[in-house]
């Protein structure tokens, strides 16, 4: 008899061990299926700028004069913005994003939002990442974790979602059945060789009692350390990927995409967009180090011919406010840009740019609904029936080469 | 029928009543085990065995003054302390100023104190991310432990003119006529009153009231030609209303001890144990008692609810609980571990002091069993069991522990023991046979699988409750 850990020992490629599918819990099955199943589907790469990106500031409206009245201090020049047309452009130290516009990858949907915006970091976060306007409403799922619901039929490896960072497990993955696994980096994904086997039980239960929830969570956590162990020597990319935590995490995605996971979607973040003071220099490097990590990722997946089955979204939980405050920064706003990046995007501006001469005390009015946004992604990329997970009916955009 | 539910549904009046050992109730190890590990970070055999003689009243006196713990620190805690603080500042790497506060958890008097600092900095979440400035950051939390059973009035007004603090919420930003909102709305939405207890207005009209609260010199400064002395409507009420009176303003809200019972009930119940009723009838006392956090944290402790079945072992054990826990409840004193590896591991299993991930604080409950955290948990257990943080590095003597207790080294009788000692009595059915099971068959000698027993057993699912 096999002993689990020599189970998990054992390569997931190996066919002979599903025969012994009936004795291990059903989601080592699924991943037994998946490792036979060579007919990769497509990706989604999730990017949070968390804390409130500063929308026109990154995409900018330079030749409008109420963007230059309301910007005394922040507003970015014509001479240095990187020009999309006579009137938008993208921040200067956007350079790589530039490029991908030019290269046709990279889609900037303009004045994204909401109807009653919320200027709250977690209620406006988590009306984005459940794409409800009461995010814990119908058991605090998550957009993303509704959709991978809809697909437990499919055959995955380790989970349905990774999210890389040290952060909180995004509520965008949560799902009533789909696994969503959090991972600070790939190197505490390994077991101490001196930890002795668990004898934990798979329990097939399915109610929610605390104990078999840790139980499940543990086996799965066993899972994949033994995964990540056999991904050690995964070949390593020759793109130059710039020095900075997202570029880190990005790049540690890609290995994961190359070592054939699986898992349809990835989550990470970005942090430190809450731009209340001295707003000029912070924003600059986030969007430096953002910029060049999303070109570098992308290039490496094109390196190494994935890049056709991924999709990049970027998104932030609101703007800020138009007028910037009397500290060289800016307050919660409203609607914002929204990015889609990877060879299968209709590349530049798509919606309305929001009209600075028309604003909601003080804020910008949102000119497309995210769940549109949302809705192209789910039934153009995923090819997942966007009405179940949005509750409700929103137009997919013309976003995608078809 | 209808007269069974009605008899069944909890009365929360008495739910919160005095806990009195009963047939099905008793004062048993698994009772005194459940006190020490929500109170504080778990006890030593001795201290179990000491509290299970002398009964609840004893015991739980003996929590709440800060006489449980037996293993005092050999020279003047309070000094020691100090002096470790300081370097740590003095230093300037954020590693030792974790490891001071990791110190003071391990060797403690007042476990309970400690637990609320922790409390507090969950509530009051400052990151050094932004602050860059241990010397605060060390004041701040200084204050968090000397006020942690104030009044709770008391405690967010030192708070408000806590510099840390301040400097988080961009409070010098927040001028006459250019207003940052950021102090207004946290303190609405995370300190007092919770979101869905205000609008819009409030937050930028509270925003004003704060105007010219700043920091000079790293103090709490009010600046009179920045304060914006204008009428204002808060909260429905008119008035010219300044900073201080915006706190009373909101302390007289409802909301408030509604928060703050939630907020105690979170940190000293499990999952779904207080209903909603329950909580409304804690926050009624809170506001009958000046919000005395000292008066809720006792009412919760004593509790015939605290006590429950339904309550033990409904917990995620916290990084602090698991690891404090494991090292206080095996004893390991002496050396003791380093607490700067401690405080690595803290930040592995998820909390990182002093660096909470957003103005929220730490989710806890179940977001602690995150993949990589598990995975964690499980290598911390190892490396503990091989005496691998200790700073002379040798191999714990698990034979001398095993029988200082009295207890024996067999690996069936050692399994039961760890069992009793961490969670009052084996937590679920065969769980004593699964341990034996997994360790015995691949380790020789009897030190190697007293080893791997405690692995084992700390890697366990059960262990990661509390």
């Amino acid at each position: 008899m096999l002993t689990r850990r020599q189970f998990l020992n054992t390569s997931f490629q190996s066919t002979s061990i599903l025969s012994l599918a009936s004795s291990i819990p059903c989601f080592l099955t699924r991943s037994l299926q998946a490792a036979e199943n060579k007919n990769h589907g497509r990706i989604l790469v999730v990017i949070e700028l968390s804390g409130g990106n500063d929308g026109l500031n990154t995409v900018v409206p330079f030749n409008d004069e109420n963007y230059q009245k309301h910007r005394n201090t922040l507003h970015i020049t014509k001479e240095k913005v990187l020009k999309l047309n006579s009137e938008i452009g993208l921040h200067p130290a956007m350079t790589g994003a530039a490029q991908l516009v030019e290269d046709g990858r990279l889609a900037i949907v303009q004045g994204v939002g909401y109807p009653n915006p919320n200027r709250s970091h977690f209620e406006s976060m988590g009306i984005w990442q459940s794409a409800q306007s009461n995010p814990k409403a119908h058991g605090g799922y998550g957009w993303l974790g509704r959709a991978l619901d809809q697909n437990s039929k499919q055959v995955h490896t380790f989970a349905d979602a990774i999210c890389l960072g040290n952060v909180d497990p995004p509520q965008a993955l949560r799902g009533r059945q789909s696994i969503q696994s959090t991972i600070r980096s790939l190197a505490e994904l390994q077991l101490d060789s001196h930890t002795p086997s668990s004898e934990t039980k798979p329990d097939e239960s399915t109610t929610d009692d605390l104990l078999q929830y840790v139980r499940r969570r543990s086996i799965d956590a066993r899972a994949t350390a033994a995964r990540i162990t056999k991904l050690k020597n995964a070949s390593i990319t020759k793109t130059r990927y710039p020095q900075n935590g997202l570029a880190n995490r990005l790049k540690g995605i890609a290995r994961l995409i190359r070592a054939d996971l699986e898992p349809r979607v990835y989550y990470t973040v970005q942090a430190g967009y809450d731009t209340h003071i001295n707003q000029e220099f912070d924003h600059y490097r986030r969007l430096s180090e953002f910029s060049g990590a999303l070109s570098a990722f992308l290039n490496d997946l094109r390196d190494s011919q994935l890049d056709d089955r991924v999709l990049v979204l970027v998104f932030s939980e609101f703007g800020r406010r138009v007028a910037e405050n009397d500290s060289q920064g800016t307050d919660h706003g409203t609607a914002g840009p929204v990015f889609l990046a990877g060879p299968s995007v209709k590349a530049g501006l798509h919606g309305a740019t929001p009209d600075l001469a028309d604003l909601v005390d003080g804020d910008l009015k949102m000119t497309i609904d995210f769940r549109r946004v949302y809705a192209t992604v789910l039934s153009k990329w995923l090819d997942i029936n966007p009405q179940t997970c949005l509750q409700g009916n929103f137009a997919a955009m013309d976003l995608m080469n078809s | 029928m209808e007269l069974t539910l009605q008899a069944k549904k909890p009365d929360s009046s008495t739910r919160w009543r005095e806990y009195r050992p009963t047939k099905k109730t008793p004062w048993n190890l698994r009772r005194v085990v459940h006190l020490h590990r929500r109170s504080g970070f778990a006890a030593t055999w001795t201290e179990l065995q000491r509290d299970l003689q002398e009964g609840p009243q004893a015991s739980i006196d003996r929590v709440l003054n800060g006489t449980t713990c037996e293993n005092s620190f050999p020279e003047d805690f309070e000094r020691m302390s100090a002096t470790i603080a300081e370097a740590a500042v003095r230093s300037n790497q954020p590693d030792r100023l974790k490891a001071w506060w990791l110190f003071r958890m391990l060797f403690t008097t007042d476990p309970l104190t400690e637990k609320l600092t922790l409390l507090w900095h969950n509530h009051f979440a400052t990151s050094n991310h932004k602050l860059e400035d241990l010397s605060l950051m060390r004041q701040q939390n200084d204050l968090f432990r000397s006020l942690a059973r104030a009044p709770f009035g008391k405690l967010l007004t030192a708070v408000l003119h806590d510099p840390a603090m301040l400097l988080w919420l961009d409070a010098p930003s927040n001028h006459k006529g250019h207003p940052n909102e950021n102090l207004a709305r946290e303190l609405m939405e995370l300190f007092t009153l919770g979101i869905g207890h205000y609008n819009e207005t409030d937050v930028k009209e509270a925003a004003r009231a704060l105007t010219g609260w700043t920091v000079i010199d790293d103090r709490f400064s009010f600046r009179a030609s920045q304060h914006d002395a204008g009428q204002k409507t808060i909260l429905n009420q008119r008035g010219a209303w300044n900073g201080e009176e915006l706190v009373e303003l909101l302390l007289d809200q409802r909301a408030t001890p509604q928060r703050l019972a939630w907020r105690l009930c979170q940190q000293f119940l499990g999952e779904g144990v207080a209903q909603q009723e329950d909580i409304s009838s804690l926050a009624d006392g809170l506001q009958t008692h000046d919000l005395d956090i000292d008066w809720g944290t006792e009412t919760i402790l004593r509790s015939e609810l605290f006590f429950a079945d339904q309550n033990i072992r409904q917990r995620v054990a916290g990084p602090a609980e698991f690891i404090i826990g494991a090292t206080r409840a095996l004893e390991l004193f002496d050396p003791p571990p380093q607490t700067i590896i401690l405080a690595d591991w803290m930040r592995q299993l998820g909390q990182d002091l002093f660096y909470p991930p957003n103005v929220g604080g730490w989710n806890g409950g179940r977001d602690w069993l995150r993949t990589s955290a598990l995975i964690s948990r499980a290598n911390f257990a190892t490396g503990l069991s091989r005496g691998q943080f200790s700073s002379n590095h040798q191999l714990p003597d698990w034979s001398r522990f095993t029988a200082k207790q009295g207890q024996s080294s067999i690996p069936e009788d050692f399994a039961a023991f760890l069992a009793d000692l961490l969670f009052g009595g084996e937590p679920s059915p065969g769980w004593i046979e699964g341990i034996v099971k997994g360790v015995s068959t691949k380790s020789h000698s009897r030190e190697v699988v007293l080893q791997q027993t405690i692995a084992a057993v700390l890697a366990s699912p059960e262990a990661q409750l509390n």
